[in-house]
């Protein structure tokens, strides 16, 4: 059975985590761009096959709080920059 | 910071974030909780403090957001606590499980935690804690970082 409470939660306390990272990081010299975050995004999801799932949760053999809190930090970072 | 510093410190955040939310959403099945997880998140956002300075950092708590998180963690907690107090009379009393068989079962539907360990309200305290402790640590570092320019102005 596929447990949905660490994709949910996970995914908005990642939203809310994401909705902290800033628009204006080139005032620095190393920008992070999409592909930047691409690559993050990649790397999430082997650290997060890597670390495998909780103890009871057969369902997927990732760990998924990681990874929807990767995707909603990511999805509160590109709502940050739509609205500003 | 050096630029080496500066091209790995976010990503390297990016990471430890998520693994803290990992921790805080563990909480109940297995080692750390929300002050963990919550400590975890912080760490991160420390990180690129440290590294990049506070204007400067990818990841900026406003006061605003800062008051926000923080007060939905702290009321968050308080109303679960009497969401027991008045159904069963117990504060805290874990309405998402209903152990002692008090309160009807369409409250318990609505309080139970979506997983396979019949948990109830104890993931929902952790995410509360979490959410309070990452923004109250994070904005204590923030305001260390900030003295020395206070005492300069002075």
């Amino acid at each position: 059975m596929l447990s949905l409470g660490p994709i949910i939660f996970g995914f908005i306390i990642g939203f809310v985590v994401g909705l902290a990272l800033n628009k204006d990081s080139t005032k620095n010299k190393t920008r992070f761009t999409k592909s930047s975050f691409a690559v993050i995004l990649i790397v999430a999801v082997l650290v997060a096959w890597q670390l495998g799932p909780f103890p009871y949760y057969d369902d997927l053999p990732i760990a998924t709080g990681f990874l929807s809190g990767a995707m909603g930090m990511i999805v509160g970072k590109v709502i940050v920059n739509t609205v500003n | 910071m050096s630029t080496i510093l500066k091209i790995f410190v976010f990503p390297a955040a990016f990471i430890i974030i998520c693994l803290g939310i990992l921790t805080i959403l563990g909480g109940h099945i297995t080692p750390g909780g929300g002050f963990q997880g919550g400590a975890m998140i912080a760490g991160g956002i420390i990180l690129c403090v440290i590294t990049y300075g506070v204007e400067k950092s990818p990841i900026q708590l406003s006061h605003d957001f800062i008051s926000t998180v923080e007060s939905v963690g702290a009321l968050g907690y308080i109303f679960l606590g009497l969401v027991g107090l008045f159904t069963t009379g117990f504060f805290l009393y874990n309405t998402g499980t209903d152990f002692y068989h008090l309160i009807a079962s369409s409250i318990v539907n609505i309080f139970h935690y979506p997983d396979v360990t019949n948990a109830g309200i104890v993931p929902y305290l952790n995410i509360l804690v979490g959410l309070k402790v990452f923004v109250g640590l994070s904005a204590i570092v923030i305001a260390f970082s900030q003295f020395r320019r206070i005492e300069d102005s002075d």
